[in-house]
Order: C-alpha cells, then sequence, then structure tokens
C-alpha cells in the first residue's frame, strides 16, 4: 500500500529504492531462483562460527534446510540443480545418495533422534554394499570407486583393503591378493636388511660367513691379540665417500631429521605421540618407511612433510582389524606410500619447481580452475587482495591436506582423493578450489592479511559439502591435455 | 653399535703442541658416543675440546694431569661388557702384564684400558683385555724417544668387540683391527 502511494506521488530515485528496501524485508523463505545459482553467497555461512553480515541471511541454518524439504517434491532436485555431469559415474552415485538424503529429509520433520537413526541405516546399508564389493571374486574397481567416494566406513578393515586396492597395490583378483601380499613383505624385508642395518652388523654377518669354515679361536690362548690390517676404507672414522661407515653417518643426519619430525606428528593422537611402547613402535616402523624412501630415491631424498603424508595410511593399515594385515602394516604402508607419492613427487623436488611439473605450475593449475569457476572470487583474490596460490596452496597441494583438518577429516578427504577415476592430483585441485569457493564470502571481504590468516588456518567446515561442492566443479582441461 | 674412544697420554702443552692433524680431522663430533682417557691430557683446554667431541667423557688422574680432581680409577658398564680405566704409572713394574691383570681383577672388569707406557698394546688373558691406546701425540715418555702417535676406538656390539687402532707411521694412518668376543667362561673365573 504504501508503496502504491509512493509511487503516484513521484518517479523520483529515492522512493523506487525505498520500495524495494520494504520488498526485501517482506522477504522470509529463500527465492527459489537462488536455489539454482551454484555457489550463491549464502552458502559461507554454513561454515561455523561465521558472522553473516547480510541480515536477511539470520538463521541460515533452518532456512536452508526448510529450502531443502520444499525440494524433496521435485524428483530429481539434489539441494543443488545440478547440470549434466561430464562422467557418468556421478547419476549413479545420486541414486544412492538421493535415497540417503530422501530419508534423512522426511525424518526431519519428526526430529532430531530419527535422523540419526536414518544415517545409522544408510551407513549400514553402504558398509554392506561395500563389503559385497569386496567379496566378489574378480573387484569391480569403477563400482568400489564409486562408492569409495562416498566416504568409507571406519572401523573392521574396509578402508585399509579399500585403499590398497584403489592405490594398485592389491590386485583386482582376489585369489591374487595372498601371493602379492607375502611378495610384497618379504621384498620389504630384504631391502631393510640391506638398507637400514648398521656396518657393525654388516661387518658382522660378513665376518660370520667368512670364519665358518675355520675352527673357533679357543679362548684359553693368552698373548698379545692378533692385529689384521684393513682397508682405509674399513673403519667408523673413516672419511672416504665409498666407506659404508662414512655413508651411514651421513643417513644419520637425515634419520635425526625424521625423528624431530615424527615426534612432531600429530601430537593430539595418542597413536603417534607420546612415550608409550605402542606409539615409539609405531614412530620406529614410520621412520624405517622414510629412511628406506630416503636412501631409494637420493634425489629427493626424505623433505619434510612426508611424515605427514604418511601417516593416515600407516594409521589405516595399523588399526586394521585383521591381525595379519596389521602386523604387517609397515610393509604394505611402505608399498603404498611409494604409490601415493608417485604422482606428486615432483613437487618435493626443488630443481623442478619451474618446470611444466613442478609446484609452481600445479598452483598455477589450480589459479585457472578458479579463474574458470568463479572469476569474481580470482579476480578479488589475484590483482585485488594479491594473494598468491604459493602463499596458502603450497602446503594444502605437497602435503595431499593433511595439515588443514582434523584426522577423521582428512580420512574421509582421502577416501575422495583416493577413488577419483582421474587420479590423485585432479580431485586435490578441486578440493582446493571449493575450500576457496566455500568461505568466498569471508575472502571477498577481508584485505590481504584477513585473507592469507583465513586460508592458512582453514575453518572447520562441513566435510560432506565441500566435497559436494569439489565434485560439481568444471574440471580442470589443462591436466586432460597432458594425460594425451 | 656403540662406539668409544679410547686416548691418553697426550701431555699438552709439556711434551706435545697438539694432536697430529690427520687426527683430527677423522675425529668428528656426532660419531663418538663415548670417550675413555688414560690421563695426561694435561690441561683444561684438552678435555673442553674432547668433551666437544663427545658429552660423555671418562678421565682418570694422570701424574702430570693439571686437574686433581680425576680419579685414580674408573669402571663403566658399556652393552655388555665392564670397561676399567686407569692411568698406569701406579701400577709397577709399569706396563708389567701379570701386575695389570692383578689390577684388573681388583676392579673386576672385562677390558682395562691402561697408559703411561706411550706404546699401544693389546694383551688378551684369562681375565680379560688389557689394551694400551698408546700416546696420541706422539709425545716422548720416561721409556722411550721413539713413540708413534696412536688411539684406539672400540666398536661394542653385543658381546663382541671390534678394536680400530690408529696409527700415524711416516706421516700416513694406519688402521688395524683386532676381534675379540667375550665368553661365558671368562666371567665364571669371578
Amino acid at each position: 500500500m504504501k508503496a502504491d502511494s509512493n509511487r503516484s506521488n513521484s518517479t523520483q530515485p529515492p522512493n523506487w529504492l525505498a520500495m524495494l528496501n520494504q520488498k526485501k524485508k517482506k522477504f522470509e523463505l529463500p527465492l527459489k531462483v537462488r536455489k539454482n545459482v551454484v555457489f550463491p553467497d549464502r552458502l559461507g555461512s554454513l561454515v561455523i562460527g561465521f558472522e553473516s553480515k547480510d541480515d536477511a541471511i539470520l538463521g541460515s541454518d533452518s532456512e536452508f534446510e526448510s529450502g531443502e524439504e520444499l525440494e524433496t517434491f521435485q524428483p530429481h532436485a539434489f539441494g543443488f540443480e545440478r547440470e549434466d555431469d561430464d562422467d557418468g559415474h556421478e547419476v549413479y552415485n545420486s541414486d544412492d545418495g538421493k535415497s540417503e538424503l530422501r530419508i534423512k529429509h522426511r525424518n526431519e520433520k519428526d526430529g532430531q533422534n530419527q535422523v540419526s537413526v536414518a544415517k545409522l541405516i544408510a551407513a549400514d546399508e553402504k558398509r554392506s554394499d561395500l563389503e559385497f564389493e569386496l567379496s566378489q571374486k574378480e573387484i569391480n574397481l569403477e563400482k568400489l570407486q564409486r562408492i569409495a567416494s562416498t566416504g568409507l566406513p571406519d572401523g573392521g578393515s574396509l578402508r585399509a583393503t579399500t585403499w590398497k586396492l584403489l592405490l594398485g597395490y592389491l590386485p583386482p583378483s582376489r585369489d591374487l591378493w595372498e601371493r602379492e601380499l607375502t611378495e610384497n613383505r618379504l621384498k620389504y624385508k630384504k631391502l631393510k636388511e640391506e638398507l637400514l642395518s648398521t656396518p657393525t652388523e654388516v661387518t658382522r654377518t660378513k665376518d660370520k660367513s667368512d670364519s665358518s669354515s675355520e675352527p673357533e679361536t679357543s679362548s684359553g690362548t693368552d698373548g698379545q691379540l692378533e692385529r689384521h690390517e684393513i682397508s682405509q676404507e674399513d673403519h667408523p672414522l673413516s672419511l672416504g665417500k665409498a666407506s659404508a661407515w662414512h655413508q651411514y653417518f651421513r643417513h644419520t643426519e637425515i634419520s635425526d631429521q625424521i625423528d624431530r619430525d615424527l615426534q612432531r606428528t600429530h601430537p593430539d593422537l595418542k597413536f603417534f605421540s607420546g612415550d608409550t611402547p605402542s606409539s615409539k613402535k609405531s614412530r620406529e616402523a614410520m621412520k624405517n618407511i622414510l629412511l628406506l624412501f630416503a636412501k631409494l630415491n637420493p634425489a629427493i631424498c626424505y623433505v619434510q612433510g612426508m611424515n605427514e603424508v604418511l601417516a593416515p595410511i600407516f594409521y589405516v593399515f595399523s588399526t586394521d582389524a585383521d591381525e595379519q594385515n596389521a602386523a604387517n602394516a609397515e610393509a604394505d604402508s611402505f608399498s603404498c606410500f611409494v604409490r601415493l607419492l608417485s604422482d606428486s613427487v615432483d613437487h618435493f623436488c626443488q630443481q623442478l619447481d619451474n618446470s611444466p611439473v613442478g609446484i609452481h605450475s600445479t598452483l598455477s593449475r589450480l589459479s585457472e580452475m578458479l579463474r574458470a569457476n568463479d572469476d569474481e572470487l580470482w579476480r578479488h583474490l589475484e590483482f585485488k587482495t594479491k594473494v598468491n596460490p604459493q602463499f596458502y596452496a603450497f602446503r594444502w597441494i605437497t602435503l595431499l591436506l593433511t595439515q588443514e583438518f582434523n584426522f577423521n577429516s582428512i580420512m574421509r578427504i582421502w577416501d575422495s582423493l583416493l577413488s577419483n577415476p582421474f587420479g590423485v592430483q585432479d580431485m586435490l585441485l578441486r578440493v582446493c578450489c571449493a575450500m576457496l569457493l566455500c568461505v568466498k564470502s569471508r575472502l571477498l571481504s577481508g584485505d590481504f592479511t584477513a585473507n592469507l590468516k583465513l586460508l592458512q588456518h582453514y575453518p572447520d567446515i562441513n566435510i560432506e559439502f565441500l566435497l559436494q561442492v569439489a565434485r560439481d566443479l568444471t574440471p580442470d582441461t589443462s591436466s586432460y591435455r597432458l594425460s594425451l | 653399535m656403540v662406539l668409544v674412544l679410547a686416548l691418553g697420554d697426550l701431555h699438552i702443552p709439556h711434551r706435545a703442541a697438539d694432536l697430529p692433524p690427520k687426527f683430527k680431522s677423522m675425529l668428528v663430533p656426532g660419531k663418538i658416543q663415548h670417550i675413555i682417557c688414560t690421563g695426561n691430557l694435561c690441561i683444561k683446554e684438552v678435555n673442553d675440546y674432547m668433551k666437544s667431541l663427545c658429552p660423555d667423557m671418562h678421565v682418570t688422574r694422570g701424574e702430570y694431569d693439571e686437574d686433581p680432581r680425576y680419579p685414580e680409577t674408573k669402571t663403566l658398564t658399556i652393552g655388555q661388557f665392564k670397561v676399567g680405566i686407569c692411568h698406569g704409572h701406579q701400577v709397577i713394574p709399569w706396563g708389567d702384564l701379570d701386575s695389570l691383570a692383578m689390577l684388573q681383577r681388583q676392579l673386576d672388569v672385562d677390558i682395562l684400558v691402561t697408559g703411561h707406557t706411550h706404546q699401544f698394546k693389546a694383551y688378551k688373558h684369562e681375565g680379560g683385555v688389557v689394551i694400551n691406546p698408546g700416546s696420541a701425540t706422539g709425545a716422548y715418555s720416561s721409556l722411550t724417544y721413539d713413540v708413534n702417535p696412536s688411539f684406539v676406538l672400540m666398536d661394542i656390539d653385543g658381546l663382541r668387540v671390534v678394536v680400530y687402532v690408529y696409527e700415524l707411521i711416516d706421516g700416513e694412518v694406519k688402521v688395524d683391527k683386532i676381534d675379540f668376543k667375550k665368553t661365558a667362561t671368562t666371567h665364571s673365573m669371578h
């Protein structure tokens, strides 16, 4: 009414604005139209602890949920209007996910406890699906990838076995598992003996084999002890490059650094830190793995951070419910760690920094992906606040996001990373891009310092949502060119 | 694998200025776990230098040492071995095996490290092993002028000891190796 009277009086701009403002205040529910935008600004409010600037977004959680309730009447809406996806997988996936969510939504009207029961039912369904898949003689890797990308259940040996399959450590046919495992574990043991034993042990075993034919010198003979001349390389203080001792002492430096880094790995988790014998054993095993890797790859050696990449793998394999697997966690972790690191190993090599496979090129790919998906945010970061990807994304990419989230979230994210059919790096870039998009509103309103602070201490966020956003991104086509 | 350095009779600054440079270049910190010094360093600076090589240092008193607080004898356990240290000027006749064996039985050790004669010796007798690392600087002794600089590095590994003898002969470092095992019988003697 007021609006009409204003209009009849004059056509001055201020009145028109006032009319708009009034209309805005009337709206309580979100417009259907806003829902169709893939990254509406208000999604940033899902980040816990976010102070919303816009008054209209107060209590956004309930708004969002009520919006979803409305959505369930439409058969294909999934909360976000999805364009046709490039990979057919997603459509299939939505079938499982949709039924999950639909159950969730119908029950949400009734109350909170109903939701958790529904969640449990959904989780059980997934677990039985997974177990069925894993019990097949010939495992369908694609199906496994699909299930894994929705998250693997904790506990039992499901996650450990799935990760081993996804990394290619276990072959898809079940019959070959036993043989592969024993072969690999034996190989690891041999490698350890070869490369990790001290020179004393080496000379001891050598002397034993040498003197096994001679009779033992009787302990009764007194007098001067026999002196044997030895070469310049054979003594502990030798400075010769070829000396086994010299190499051993050179590696103690690396060993010390690995020790120091392991002490600082996940200090909040009892599995890794503290003085209990089990945590010491874990650290000892991880040290062996990292030292072996450093010795086998002298070009990269050990770089600080590799311990973080190893930690989730080792944890998952050690907490495997299957006794034998848990006992051999060290050998299995070594192989899987090598496999995982093989595509990102170039990031650790300093000489390759500026090459097409180095870290700078990956960072620029991240930039390009952000630009393709959200030009506004990209411009704001690149030009306005000058927040270069190398200030925050370096750690995200080289450490595979292990330093940004808590341990359980890391495992969930890694489920998705490992199960991406296009490779870990592809999904990693998507998740990084999604991380930027999810805090878009905070970034847009921040300056250089605030943005950097935010990105270097990434806030808690709903992981499923983050991964959903990552999946929906326009893919980075430059990486396809490389793979061709 | 425990590396133990045994040396002594440096007589710095009275009879020698410093360790031979070839020895000094080999002795770097970080490799050695224990240092055993038979005595006659003689001054505090030498003590500090050795402490910088390895913080765990054991010294006994030689007759020319300027620090009166060093003990006459010392025993310690490294791995499975009991090691005893004494300078040796207290044991008369100097360098006599039987008298040293008597000292070894008194201290009840498997390996006795003594000095004073400035000559490298490694003896085995029923009570155990006696090692004399000689003089690390090649300083002259009361007995002889002709002294080759020498010291000893022991690699203690379980029940086995590998002794590496470093000697400077005609300006070149020569390394020899001596192997011995501790057997149960030597222990049962006591």
